[in-house]
């Protein structure tokens, strides 16, 4: 049954997570990737295999909620707490099915910029935001990239201010020339809706939109033209079980408001 | 023969801290070593360069805030609870700060080349971005030298003083970490060209440390002071003793919002204390104990193995002839 109430930040968790199959190798950034896997643990891919930046690999949900990626939470029964080394390792010898990463800006081939905006030649025009952290080496080197991001004009720009992750850079074949081991962007979750890459142009398009939204809201809310796909759909509806299980990971409405 | 290295929090920063030295910054979002940062920025500290892979709660926002830094080489600075590093993002439009930024695992290559004592490793990222482009200072491409193929460098940090905050510690210096052991800490320090200065929780007698060596995470010869600093990572949790506080996260973030705000935190919460425990009977005094029992952590997690470093005596050799043929019984 479909919930009744939920909030849009509780849909894109819930459709996020969908992303995540069971038994993969999934590498969580800071932020909502981290409430997201929890829920995914707690429901469809119970054998999935969590990877943090703090160096956390566990096959198992953490006990309490983790607020960051070295979170105790998530060393409290976990399967190998070796530190930043040896899950970043992982990456680079291939070993991480789905890099999952948020960002403050992201362009039609999926790069995304976490660095800040304005022009980093003029100083006085740049506002810094926080830098890569671990989002350039995921975005690099993982199987794939989930990215999940709220979506708004000023997020979803023609050109990032600055290129800190690699999505497919200016287009088809450019990760190839730079050697990167992983096959980029797979799929983009916003608060109004789910993008996916074409094959050929590498460019993002829209592949579903959330109850409530429409086509045109969507690309009324991003500022590069916005492809849309033949089939594009609504996406359903969270179930009252999911919204359950989804509070009960984060009561306090932490990340969820 | 051993030294004592206990010492305060004052003297070791004013003894082994110097203006314009290369500080590896740790911790990451938990294990920050705030107590540390507090006393360098009391003691005014000038022109100091930091390498960190990333690091969360405002720390090094707030040194960067209080004038004490002229350069960061780094992946990621926040205080995450109020979304940004509001003073390093006005030290870097002013130009009072330089900023260069690498990936979160550039930045632990790099240290791992400080520990390694190589001049710098490849890395895999980087490579196609601004940071590749903008940060010539830290990482470069190159040729691996048996294929061919273009890979991004990144240059060795070594910093000349290690800061980090642990939870146990003894008075030689050997330092006891568990959990996520400082994510990169174990590189940055022992990559530390003079050596660390640690904070730790506890205080124990060598014998405790060292009936359980693979919890060392940097051993006494590499230490150059070892305060005891309860709270000493505070507003960050410290694994088994505190968690994080956000609540006052957010509350120093309010501060670093503005230029004109921030001194009054400074005033209040560090220049206004004399030391780390000055800190927290501020605390107390202000949120209450309830504030600070807030933030005991949920134990519980020993390990169910106890673990036997045992070893083997030779001397039952001897005496022992060789094995023949002959031994081996029909």
């Amino acid at each position: 049954m479909h919930a009744a109430n939920y909030k849009l930040t509780e849909l894109m968790v819930v459709r996020c997570a969908k992303e995540i199959l069971d038994n993969e190798v999934v590498f969580a950034g800071v932020g909502l990737p981290l409430v997201v896997v929890s829920f995914a643990m707690a429901t469809h891919a119970p054998n999935m295999i969590l990877f943090t930046e703090g160096g956390s690999i566990r096959a198992t949900a953490p006990p309490g909620l983790a607020i960051t990626v070295d979170d105790p939470a998530l060393f409290c029964n976990g399967d190998a707490t070796f530190g930043m080394l040896s899950t970043m390792a992982a990456l680079q010898r291939g070993e991480v099915d789905v890099a999952f990463i948020g960002g403050a800006q992201i362009d039609k081939y999926g790069n995304i910029n976490s660095t800040g905006v304005g022009d980093w030649n003029k100083p006085e025009s740049f506002t810094y935001f926080a830098g890569s952290g671990g989002a350039n080496d995921m975005a690099t080197s993982g199987k794939r990239v989930l990215a999940i991001m709220p979506q708004d004009p000023k997020k979803f720009v023609e050109k990032v201010d600055y290129l800190t992750t690699p999505g497919y850079l200016d287009g088809p074949g450019a990760r190839e020339r730079c050697g990167m081991i992983g096959g980029g962007p797979s799929v983009v979750v916003s608060t109004m809706g789910v993008y996916r890459f074409d094959e050929k142009t590498c460019e993002m398009y829209l592949a579903e939109y959330y109850p409530g939204q429409s086509v045109e809201k969507v690309k009324a809310n991003c500022s590069f033209e916005l492809k849309i796909a033949p089939d594009v759909k609504e996406t359903e509806a969270p179930t009252e079980e999911e919204i359950t299980v989804l509070r009960n990971i984060d009561p306090t409405g932490f990340y969820l408001g | 023969m051993a030294v004592d290295k206990l010492m305060s929090l004052k003297d070791a920063v004013s003894k082994f801290i110097q203006d314009g030295d290369t500080i590896y910054y740790g911790g990451f979002q938990i294990m920050v070593p705030m107590a540390l940062t507090h006393e360098i920025i009391r003691q005014r500290k000038r022109d100091l360069i930091t390498v960190e892979s990333s690091t969360d709660v405002g720390g090094l926002d707030i040194l960067v805030g209080a004038g004490c830094v002229k350069e960061i080489h780094s992946a990621w600075i926040m205080n995450w609870y109020v979304k940004a590093p509001y003073a390093i993002r006005r030290a870097f439009q002013t130009k009072v700060t330089k900023r260069y930024d690498v990936s979160n695992f550039a930045a632990t290559s790099a240290l791992i080349a400080g520990f390694l004592g190589v001049p710098f490793l490849p890395v895999r990222g980087n490579i196609g971005t601004d940071m590749l482009k903008l940060n010539p200072m830290d990482l470069a491409m190159v040729k691996d030298p048996f294929t061919g193929e273009n890979i991004v460098a990144v240059r060795a940090w070594r910093a000349d003083v290690a800061i980090i905050h642990a939870q146990v510690a003894d008075r030689l210096g050997n330092v006891m970490s568990w959990g996520t052991r400082g994510v990169t800490d174990e590189f940055g320090a022992m990559g530390a060209k003079r050596g660390v200065i640690v904070t730790a929780e506890e205080i124990v007698e060598p014998e405790v440390i060292r009936a359980d060596p693979d919890r060392t995470v940097v051993p006494y010869f590499k230490t150059l002071a070892v305060v005891h600093c309860p709270f000493g990572a505070h507003p960050s949790a410290c694994r088994g003793y505190y968690g994080l506080d956000i609540r006052f996260s957010q509350y120093q973030g309010k501060y670093e919002r503005s230029a004109e705000l921030l001194p009054k935190f400074l005033d209040e919460w560090v220049y206004g204390c004399e030391d780390q425990n000055a800190y927290i009977k501020k605390y107390i005094s202000k949120f209450g104990q309830e504030g600070l029992d807030r933030l005991k952590p949920v134990l519980g997690f020993k390990p169910k193995y106890q673990v036997d470093y045992g070893y083997h005596d030779p001397a039952v050799w001897k005496g022992v002839p060789q094995y023949t043929d002959e031994h081996i019984k029909a």
